[in-house]
């Protein structure tokens, strides 16, 4: 343990492990980073996992130069020295301020877009809005399949998710009171990405069902590339839920292919008698 | 290595998850039981000296395995070295497991992983993509397919 008054000790080898084991990136690139003292600009590779900004001076590169841990911050798009710049500002008093700057403009915006909601907080809000959201998709699913409710309902989900949209998005700081999700609501918030949602989803619903199809449940089989699985929840329970929900389709599917066996049949058989 | 080193100390000011006062062992060969602050903030478990203000040490909470070891001790292992093990000793057994809980949830991967089933399922009920209302939908972190393997048994459709 280090002496007192000493750096506090991070465990560099697990950021190193974190860097170069197979979880997914979530953006990658050359950026110009400006060094405080001198205030001249040095390209760096950067690697962004999770809320763990890498940098290192060349991809692949053994050595890491340094890692920037993104909580607390804000991204601004900053216009200075001529330059495509942004920058990461962390909030509390006496923290440092992070200048990058880009050689263009989609390489900007990109970096902007993905910063802004890469940090641990931001997810963890994301995550519970979400878990709400599908607990109340299930009690519709399962009311509709029970024939008890008016068809009108799927008509209040968007504007239900709307306004649970404004609730968590307003352009602040990012500092967040993880104690207690359920309070999130007050004084706790996420910056709204600035760019318009329509611009930003481009995917149709088609292309949508198809990645659908390829969905790996949450208890499925391990990733094949050694990792291990940090699956913490009951695994009955899960299982259970997913059965009856993977049934209940399998079902659907099946009643579907069934009939449209029944009617391949009796046109086959319809085509026989024309000849 | 650089780290933003002001920050992560400002980052372990702030309300946490969990925290007590644990016996922590570190992995190496000699290393003692001490008695320390830990706690839990984001996915970085931070451990103090006793009534200091500033953490001596952090870790980062990703690739790592967390296990019980007996009734009251965890530990937590990162997959590069799974032999090396930090040890934490709690005063009792349901303490032990709350924290096991709490930092195999905290994981930034795993709550992605959570938010991807979320999304699919929430598609699957609902005809509807919830992240399009925050304007990231064709993000790639949130993508289902994103750094997990295709098993023959999702590719067949029925």
């Amino acid at each position: 343990m280090p002496e007192p008054g000493a750096e506090m000790k991070i465990h560099k080898k697990v950021f190193n492990h974190y860097l170069s084991c197979t979880s997914p990136v979530d953006k990658e690139g050359y950026l110009y980073k400006m060094k405080e003292r001198t205030a001249t600009y040095h390209r760096r590779w950067f690697v962004l996992k999770g809320n763990v900004l890498f940098y290192q001076e060349r991809p692949a590169d053994r050595h890491l130069l340094g890692v920037i841990v993104l909580e607390g911050c804000v991204v601004r798009r900053v216009e200075a020295d001529g330059q495509l710049c942004f920058s990461l500002v962390f909030q509390a008093p006496g923290l440092r301020a992070y200048r990058f700057a880009a050689e263009e403009r989609l390489t900007q915006e990109s970096w902007v877009k993905v910063l802004l909601s890469a940090s641990h907080c931001n997810l963890s809000l994301l995550v519970r809005d979400l878990g709400h959201q599908y607990e109340e998709a299930k009690r519709e699913a399962a009311s509709v399949a029970s024939g008890s409710t008016v068809k009108g309902d799927s008509s209040q989900q968007p504007s239900v998710a709307r306004a649970r949209h404004h609730s968590l998005l307003t352009i602040e700081g990012a500092k967040c009171d993880v104690r207690d999700g359920r309070s999130y609501s007050t004084g706790h918030m996420l910056q709204e990405p600035s760019f318009s949602p329509k611009a930003a989803n481009k995917k149709s619903p088609k292309h949508w069902s198809k990645r659908n199809a390829h969905v790996t449940p949450l208890n499925g089989p391990a990733p094949l590339y050694g990792e291990w699985p940090s699956v913490g929840l009951d695994p009955l329970e899960e299982f259970s839920k997913l059965h009856e929900y993977y049934g209940e389709e399998v079902l659907q599917v099946r009643g579907a292919w069934l009939r449209r066996r029944q009617v391949d049949k009796e046109q086959r058989e319809a085509a026989l008698i024309d000849i | 290595m650089r780290f933003n080193e002001k920050e992560l100390v400002s980052l372990s000011r702030q309300p946490s998850e969990r925290a007590a006062e644990l016996g922590m062992k570190g992995p190496k060969k000699g290393d003692v039981v001490k008695k320390r602050l830990v706690k839990l903030v984001v996915n970085f478990l931070f451990y103090f000296r006793i009534d200091e203000e500033e953490p001596i040490g952090a870790l980062l909470l990703e690739q790592c395995r967390v296990e019980r070891e007996s009734g009251q001790v965890f530990s937590i292992a990162f997959l590069d070295e799974t032999e090396k093990k930090y040890m934490f000793e709690c005063d009792y057994e349901e303490q032990c497991g709350e924290w096991i809980d709490a930092i195999i949830k905290a994981s930034y991967e795993f709550m992605r992983k959570n938010l991807i089933f979320y999304r699919t399922e929430i598609h699957r009920l609902t005809g509807q993509d919830p992240l399009e209302q925050y304007g990231i939908s064709d993000e790639t972190r949130f993508q289902v397919n994103s750094g997990l393997q295709l098993t023959s048994k999702e590719t067949s459709s029925m």
